[in-house]
């Protein structure tokens, strides 16, 4: 077969890997098999084989196509072999994954789902994962087993040549071959992992049981909403009453308890609900034993590059440590005499939705390094010299509205959100179609571009299909996602091809480590390639990044799970003190909850 | 992409390697996809690319809400004086063909009024804004002349609230204190005669045998 592919290509490497993987781990290489699409020509190696190359035993340079799906895996492999990564790599997962973006797909996104959509035969599913047991389970293997293991890599590798002919005309070569690159930066990031305290978290995981009940007394002091470790409703709309905080009701009249109901009230009401809401996912949803550190104190876990429409990542909430569960970021800490940073776009979405759309007075007041303010300035809701500290609540409100606007919000959920009646909601919402009219021409014609074509396309390529039952807001918001992914991604492959160490992207930032000593220059590189990554997707429109650094003994700290933290860390050191031990988690902490009454109510012990 | 550092022996003398035979093609080689990002790039301007074009094909004919600001278009040639049928029952406003206006001239819903091309905030909405003219007699009650005043002279300028006050007798001013910030009104991109024909398109007398003439004549 040679048709387009060979047009380009003087090789087509179809590549799978078998390897074992315990959570937080580098993988295991069990074996690998590679056929080049052209000649026919195949490569099965076991493990001892592989280690012993220094290099694929097949070519990786621009002339070469590398195929495979989800590439990240193999790639990853290639980290652990020495490998250097292939310089041309396409990735059908990726591509599949773009070619039904916003489409139900019956069998999956798996490779048999990707083979079933396009009517090619394949093994069994129950087959497949009989044969994934067997790479995961590791120790040592009979040749019987060898054979199997190689046998079952080899059908990935002969469904790879089948579906690449089948997807070729709905590949967009170029951009497909820059998603590719991404998948290196990916490989890179994964190996990288997030540095974890790792003797607090198993001081944390042993003694999970009893920090619950604990926590539960000291964060519920004053508040009664809980019995024993159980929320109560009733308890929990009697609180709203004393504290007097408007809370979104159901239609049956009772509090919506969702966590995206948690997670804006707590926006509002920090100190108040904030607390509740960490601590509700704590006892709820939280599994401390899924959230996945290696041996050497890294968490480690699939990015799930493109997994979310948009084209972001989507790791898994319990394995990531950037999860919904903030106060566990504090057990980030850089290793001895190290530092890490965390690096975001300033207001990344504002400045997408100006550059994107072209309105100047949007651009002007991302431009003037505040753009909330800016807004509540052109709009005349405050003077001409107002400032952050003058004028908070009138910016905190312009704020809200133009993050809502992104996402369609209407005046009643702006109201609500704000706490404001919702004529005031209806009023910020105008203000923004008056001060940024080109803005919202820009974002009629998204809609109708999506309704008229069936899809939207990002700047490299990116697109979400619009079904028919398609939500206009997400359909509004999908180029500002869209393209701030595209623009992370390209950070992402910038600063990893740069030999800047990222440990994480965290959806617009990225978490970077280096020897302490050599930190501040890191930041500077990376937010160098990060404005250079943006201006790949807004030309002559620089995004500004902001930064924080945390440097050995200190940890990373979310104030928004402060007040959890440190009660756990009470906890911990109660405990230490009683077992004869000191908690090392709590060195930077003060013992007990900010809010916390004198130590009557900790634990039950043994 | 990082340099590949060596792999000008890879696949030779590899174990594992079952069937060995070299590409002797000598495929031309691709451009490097990633020397010019920037060519990959493709194009967010959907406004371009859809071509969508709002179209005005209503222009209310009404005096200015009293929670709005306005704009008064400053150019004369997008205003009127003229003679019109009110029916303030029903809110109805209908312009009179010049040829009737001798007959009508002891209609009582028949006045003489200027129509100001105006601009609405919040909304960006242009309307046609009706003020009463003088009479037969010359003169003009002070509501409709504080109106005309803010109309001509204040909301030509700045953006304005008109705000009745009934210990006055009149309109009175309001200018938004953020005016200068709000800038200036996006006006249609059509004459006047254009608007006016949507703001009177089902509302034109143009025959004594007007429905509504017949109307007001008790004939129907």
């Amino acid at each position: 077969m040679k048709s387009w592919l060979g047009q380009h290509y003087r090789e087509v490497w179809l590549v799978d890997f078998e390897y074992g993987s315990a959570p937080g781990e580098l993988p295991e290489v069990r074996c690998m098999v590679a056929r080049e699409l052209f000649t026919g020509r195949l490569i099965r190696l076991w493990e001892d084989q592989l280690s012993v190359l220094p290099q694929p035993p097949f070519k990786i340079d621009r002339h070469s196509l590398f195929v495979a799906y989800l590439a990240s895996a193999e790639l990853g492999c290639f980290g652990v072999l020495g490998w250097s990564p292939p310089q041309r790599i396409l990735d059908l997962y990726v591509e599949f994954k773009r070619l039904t973006s916003g489409r139900q797909v019956p069998a999956g996104r798996g490779l048999l789902g990707a083979l079933a959509y396009f009517g090619i035969a394949s093994i069994e599913a129950a087959e497949k994962d009989g044969m994934r047991e067997l790479a995961l389970r590791g120790g040592s293997y009979s040749g019987e087993e060898k054979v199997a293991l190689l046998d079952y890599c080899q059908t990935d590798v002969d469904s790879l040549a089948k579906l690449l002919p089948a997807m070729e005309s709905h590949i967009d070569l170029p951009r497909a071959l820059l998603r590719g690159r991404y998948m290196v930066a990916v490989a890179r990031m994964e190996s990288a992992g997030v540095p974890i305290d790792l003797e607090t978290f198993k001081q944390i995981q042993d003694h999970w049981d009893d920090i619950k009940l604990s926590v539960v007394r000291e964060l519920d002091a004053g508040r009664g909403i809980y019995e024993g470790t159980s929320f109560r409703t009733q308890r929990f709309a009697d609180y709203l009453h004393r504290a007097g905080i408007a809370w979104p009701l159901l239609e049956s009249g009772k509090p919506a308890l969702d966590d995206k109901t948690f997670k804006d009230m707590a926006a509002m009401h920090p100190h108040e609900i904030g607390p509740i809401r960490e601590l509700r996912y704590a006892l709820s949803s939280l599994r401390l034993n899924n959230l996945a550190v290696g041996s050497d104190g890294r968490n480690r876990c699939m990015l799930s590059p493109f997994m979310s429409r948009t084209g972001r990542n989507q790791p898994s909430n319990a394995k990531f440590i950037f999860g919904p569960a903030v106060w566990l970021r504090s057990l980030i800490k850089p290793d001895e005499g190290c530092a890490i940073a965390y690096i975001d776009y300033e207001q990344q979405e504002f400045a997408l939705a100006a550059a994107l759309s072209g309105d100047e007075a949007m651009m002007n007041a991302y431009r003037s390094g505040d753009p909330y303010l800016a807004f509540a300035r052109q709009a005349g809701a405050v003077p001409p010299d107002a400032t952050k500290q003058s004028h908070k609540s009138e910016r905190e409100q312009f704020k809200v509205c133009a993050l809502a606007v992104q996402y369609g919000m209407g005046a009643e959920a702006l109201a609500v959100k704000l706490g404001v009646s919702k004529w005031r909601g209806r009023h910020l919402l105008e203000l923004h179609r008056e001060t940024y009219p080109r803005y919202w021409q820009w974002s009629d014609a998204v809609e109708a571009r999506a309704v008229l074509t069936g899809k939207l396309t990002s700047t490299f390529g990116w697109q979400v299909h619009a079904v028919a039952d398609a939500n206009p807001r997400s359909l509004r918001n999908f180029p500002l996602q869209a393209n701030g992914a595209e623009m992370l991604r390209l950070g992402c492959c910038l600063a990893t091809e740069r030999g800047i160490k990222v440990c994480a992207p965290v959806h617009d930032a990225v978490l970077v480590e280096a020897p302490s000593g050599e930190i501040d220059r890191v930041v500077a590189e990376t937010q160098a390639v990060m404005t250079e990554a943006s201006e790949l997707v807004v030309p002559g429109f620089p995004l500004r990044t902001d930064y924080e650094v945390v440097r050995w003994p200190d940890r990373y700290r979310d104030p928004r799970g402060q007040t959890m933290w440190n009660c756990v860390m009470g906890v911990i050191n109660k405990l230490g003190a009683y077992a004869g031990q000191e908690c090392r988690g709590a060195d930077m902490h003060p013992v007990g909850c900010t809010n916390a009454n004198p130590v009557h109510s900790y634990i039950l012990y043994e | 992409m990082s340099k590949v550092k060596n792999d000008k022996d890879a696949a030779q003398g590899t174990p594992g390697v079952i069937n060995d035979s070299a590409d002797q093609s000598g495929t031309p080689v691709q451009p490097d996809p990633f020397s010019n990002l920037e060519e990959l790039r493709v194009s967010q301007d959907h406004l371009e690319a859809v071509g969508l074009k709002k179209q005005l094909i209503t222009v209310p004919v009404r005096k200015p809400s009293k929670e709005w600001f306005v704009r008064v278009h400053p150019d004369p040639d997008y205003r009127l004086e003229t003679a019109v049928v009110e029916l303030k029952d029903e809110g109805e406003i209908y312009l009179v063909d010049k040829s009737l206006w001798p007959e009508l001239a002891c209609e009582s819903t028949f006045h003489y009024k200027a129509f100001f091309t105006a601009i609405s905030r919040p909304g960006n909405v242009p309307f046609l804004w009706p003020v009463r003219m003088p009479g037969e007699d010359g003169r003009l009650d002070s509501w409709n002349e504080s109106a005309t005043e803010i109309a001509t002279s204040i909301a030509t300028k700045e953006w304005t609230r008109c705000v009745s006050n009934r210990y006055l007798g009149a309109y009175e001013p309001q200018i938004a204190s953020a005016s200068e910030s709000w800038g200036e009104p996006q006006w249609p991109d059509m004459p006047f005669n254009e608007l006016l024909r949507l703001a009177f398109k089902n509302a034109f007398i143009n025959t004594v045998d007007h429905p509504v003439l017949r109307r007001l004549r008790g004939e129907e």
